[in-house]
Formats: C-alpha cells, sequence, structure tokens
C-alpha cells in the first residue's frame, strides 16, 4: 500500500514536467526540402474470349507498375515508372519512364529523359489501369500499335492562361521513330511480317537526325471543362548509311476531352477522342520466300486510329452504392496500310460496368466485340469477330 | 470516306452537347477558390482524390508531380494544394 501511495506520488510530482515542454512536440508531416514517394498501380482479372468459335478463358495479371516520385524543392521533380508483368510464363520489366523536370518560370517547365509523349492524350494521360475506365486499350494504341508512346529526349511544356481560356504547349526533340524494315542491324532476317511498322523505344538514335514533335491544346472555357488538341511528330526513321536512311515519317493526332459533373444528369459525365494518322515515305521492303530468295514489295504505307468514349457516373445520386457506380461506352477503329504484311482493318466497340471502392481502386466488368479483316492470323477476305468479356479489378497506391 | 462517317456520327453529336454543358462556364481562375479549382480540374483525367487521401507532404509533392503531369497553371496548382492542405 505503501509502495502504490509513494507510486502515485512520484507520478504526480512528474505530471507538471510532462506539460512544460517549452519545445513543441516535432511534427511529422512538416515537410523537408527533399521528399520521396513510392505510388504506382496494379491490376489482375479474368478474361474470357470467344475467337470465331473457339473459347479462350484465363486469369490475368497480376500487373504491377511502381512508380518513384522524388522532388527537391518546390521546382525539380524526377519521376520513373517499372512494369512488371509476367509473359508466356516470363517476368518482363518494362521501364516505362524516367525522366526529370524543372520549373523554370510560371509557364515554363524543362524536362529530359525518357518520357510518356504527349501525342494526344491517351498514353501520358489515360493509359494506367486505375485510369483507363476499360480493360483493354483501344485499337491502335499499345503494342503494335502506330500510337508513339515513349521517348527519350527533351522537352518544354508550359501552360499559358489566356482571358478566361488555357493554352498548352508541348515542344519535344527525340532521338525518333525507327522505322522496322523487316532486317536487323546486321541485315538478317527479322520481324519481316512488321516491316514498314515504326519503332518507339529507342533508346539510341538510329540515324542522328532527331525527332521533332510537339502539342499544342487549348481549354476555351473557364472551369476547364473542354480540351481541344493538336499534336505533331516526325522525323527520318531509316537506318543511318543503310538502304532506306531516307526514309521520313510524319505522325498527327487530334484530341477531344470534355469531363464535367452536370447538374442536370446527376452526375459526371466524361468524353474522350483522339484521331492519330501515320504516314511513312514509301519504301520497298522484301517477303521471304520459302525456297530462300526474297520478293521486293511496297505499298502506301499510310495508317490511321481512332477512338471515342463516354462514361457516366452519378456522382450526384442521394444513393451511397448508386454514386459508385460508372457506365461507359467505347468505339475504336485501325486502320494498317493495304499491302503490308500487317494490313488490317479492325473496329472495336466495347460497353464497361466499374464500380469504385475509394478513387483509385475500381473493379471492371467489360464487353467488347472486335471485328478484324487481315492481320496475323485472318484468313485472307474473311472478317474475324473476336467477343471478349473481361473482369478486372485495378488499383493505384 | 466510311471512317470519317463513323466519326462524325459519333463525334459530332459529343461536340456539340459538351459544349453547350460546358458553356455555362464560371469565372477567371484568379477568381476561383482552391476548392473549385480543385473539383474542376482533378477530374478530368481520373476521379478526384478526396483531401484526406494524403497528408501535406504529400500533397506538396503530387502537387508539383501534377503540374508537370497535366500542364497546370501555377497559380491552379498553388490554390489547389493549398485547399487540399488545409481540408485533410
Ligand atoms: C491531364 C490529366 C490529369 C489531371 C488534370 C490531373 N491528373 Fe492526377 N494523374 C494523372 C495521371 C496520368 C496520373 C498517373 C501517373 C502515372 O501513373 O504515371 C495521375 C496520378 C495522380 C495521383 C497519384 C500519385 C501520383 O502523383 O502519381 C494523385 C494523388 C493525383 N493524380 C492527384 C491529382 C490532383 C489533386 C489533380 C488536380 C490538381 C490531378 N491529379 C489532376 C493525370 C492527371
Amino acid at each position: 500500500m505503501k509502495k502504490l501511495i509513494l507510486a502515485v506520488l512520484a507520478f504526480m510530482l512528474m505530471l507538471p514536467n510532462l506539460y512544460a515542454q517549452d519545445t513543441p512536440a516535432p511534427d511529422p508531416y512538416k515537410p523537408s526540402k527533399t521528399q520521396f514517394m513510392v505510388r504506382g498501380y496494379a491490376h489482375a482479372g479474368l478474361n474470357y474470349k470467344k475467337v470465331g468459335d473457339e473459347v479462350e478463358s484465363t486469369f490475368v495479371g497480376t500487373t504491377f507498375n511502381p512508380i518513384f516520385i522524388f522532388k527537391h524543392g518546390d521546382r525539380l521533380i524526377f519521376e520513373t515508372e517499372l512494369e512488371f508483368a509476367v509473359e508466356d510464363n516470363k517476368l518482363e520489366i518494362g521501364f516505362e519512364y524516367a525522366n526529370m523536370s524543372y520549373i523554370l518560370n510560371d509557364y515554363m517547365t524543362l524536362r529530359m529523359g525518357k518520357m510518356l509523349l504527349p501525342f494526344g492524350t491517351f498514353i501520358e494521360r489515360l493509359h494506367p489501369s486505375w485510369i483507363n475506365k476499360f480493360a483493354n486499350m483501344p485499337l491502335g494504341m499499345g503494342h503494335g500499335g502506330i500510337a508513339p508512346t515513349s521517348g527519350i529526349g527533351v522537352e518544354l511544356r508550359g501552360a499559358i492562361p489566356v482571358g478566361s481560356m488555357k493554352v498548352l504547349y508541348y515542344g519535344y526533340i527525340t532521338n525518333g521513330p525507327k522505322l522496322n524494315t523487316g532486317f536487323d542491324a546486321e541485315g538478317n532476317i527479322d520481324e519481316p511480317d512488321e516491316a514498314g511498322q515504326l519503332i518507339f523505344n529507342n533508346f539510341e538514335d538510329n540515324n542522328n537526325k532527331k525527332g521533332y514533335g510537339g502539342r499544342l491544346a487549348i481549354l476555351p472555357f473557364s472551369n476547364s471543362s473542354v480540351e481541344i488538341g493538336g499534336s505533331i511528330y516526325g522525323g527520318a526513321v531509316g537506318d543511318r548509311g543503310s538502304f532506306y536512311s531516307n526514309i521520313g515519317a510524319m505522325l498527327y493526332a487530334i484530341d477531344f476531352s470534355f469531363v464535367r459533373q452536370v447538374s442536370a444528369v446527376k452526375g459526371i459525365v466524361d468524353i474522350k477522342g483522339q484521331y492519330n494518322l501515320t504516314n511513312v515515305d514509301d519504301a520497298t521492303y522484301f517477303e521471304p520466300e520459302p525456297d530462300g530468295s526474297l520478293t521486293p514489295y511496297t505499298f502506301e504505307n499510310s495508317s490511321n486510329a481512332y477512338f471515342g468514349q463516354i462514361s457516366y457516373r452519378p456522382t450526384m445520386s442521394g444513393n451511397d452504392v448508386l454514386k459508385r457506380f460508372e457506365v461507359a461506352f467505347r468505339y475504336s477503329a485501325f486502320n494498317a496500310p493495304e499491302g503490308a504484311e500487317w494490313e488490317q482493318e479492325s473496329t472495336q466497340w466495347a460497353v464497361a460496368l466499374n464500380y469504385y471502392m475509394n478513387w483509385r481502386t475500381l473493379f471492371k466488368l467489360s464487353y467488347q466485340s472486335t471485328n478484324q479483316v487481315g492481320g496475323h492470323g485472318v484468313p485472307e477476305g474473311q472478317t474475324v469477330v473476336t467477343d471478349g468479356l473481361f473482369f478486372h479489378w485495378a488499383l493505384g497506391f | 470516306m466510311k471512317n470519317l462517317k463513323t466519326i462524325l456520327v459519333f463525334a459530332l453529336p459529343m461536340l456539340v452537347g459538351s459544349l453547350i454543358m460546358a458553356s455555362c462556364a464560371s469565372s477567371k481562375v484568379a477568381m476561383k477558390s482552391g476548392a473549385q479549382l480543385w473539383g474542376e480540374n482533378c477530374v478530368r483525367c481520373h476521379s478526384t482524390p478526396s483531401p484526406s487521401a494524403y497528408n501535406n507532404t504529400d500533397w506538396e509533392t503530387i502537387g508539383l508531380h501534377m503540374r508537370v503531369r497535366a500542364n497546370l497553371t501555377a497559380e491552379e496548382t498553388q490554390k489547389v494544394v493549398e485547399f487540399l492542405q488545409s481540408a485533410n
């Protein structure tokens, strides 16, 4: 008992000391000059596809994209993204981007490194699985598509307010796209089916001639709800000193975006679209025959791809569950040049029903139907219809 | 030609519809609050994060990241970050 009283007394004597600290408690969130963040996203899911009469069903994933962001002071930031995915039972690691940016002034930011290109808007802004409202990318984007993904180089970008409007500009110089000629650097036959396509990720310039590109966009209303942009990117694409050294390419895109919470329909209406056009100078390619000989051929190397999508989420509904749902519709098409080994005409429509667990985690249920004429595995003159049902769980962190 | 028709069929009504919806725009950025700019801008590419999603330090980093990625103006970024930090 005595011990207890002593203990209580001792505690009471200490109390004033506990409260009488003259230095305030350290604030764990006080910003330091240097900040480092690990962010990223992942997705996994179930794909069910019917190609003609054949059915495929498989779980897919997980793809995991860690993003590292490093910031020093108020002007300097470095961002990099990796992608881990398993393809054909092998771990593939992608190096998506790695670049530094420095805010030169209110209207100008300088960037350098490997960057997602502001060519249209899909790749730079909409492709991460937690942002894309569908389980797949639109036709013509991503692998085997015609939209440039990233480039290695230097860029200036900025936003300029003009009255109640805003003008965005982007200008960049990169190593430029490279032509797939059907031969490798040593002159051996390599991917002859893809002759005439462009390869965008070039860590080394194949011809010393740089690729030049830019985007100009306008947000005509002060609420930033509408954005209309035009992009251009081009340069020499053939290898230095090769048969293709004079071949160049020009790429064009226009994009449109409207996003706004509209009270008349009690929710967010989101409309986006992009049209891509790629023109590569005519060149002669060679088709390997079974007897080992090569047959020369050429074609008008012009391709295009486009998509339009609309989605609606009843964010102003009084019902807490309904608020988390979103419906979306997308139409896309891809037209590869006639006469190329990769000639094809495809169209696709897709519908999606999405449920948001939180702002960056969603369940996507989507159905899509693709019509393809020409291209890999499609018999001449036939249309192959692929129906797909996808259930994906995408998460940003 | 078929392409052009499809594009027109889809794109034109969307364009006209959205321009009508957008035209009830309000005042200039200088007169807008951080909360309003957050509501109008952060929804353009992805769902809007709520202020409570991150702490003050993280909002500084994300603010700079988004300023570059989304090409936001200096004023928009500053106002939105201040709002997010005051409301989290
Ligand atoms: C022009 C499109 C666009 C706009 C507008 C935009 N974001 Fe983002 N945001 C992105 C993209 C794209 C990513 C994903 C980055 C990546 O994965 O490479 C992202 C990622 C994020 C993240 C995840 C962490 C990070 O930094 O990557 C947060 C948080 C975020 N945005 C907040 C905001 C806020 C707040 C605003 C409003 C000021 C905003 N965003 C406006 C495109 C945009």
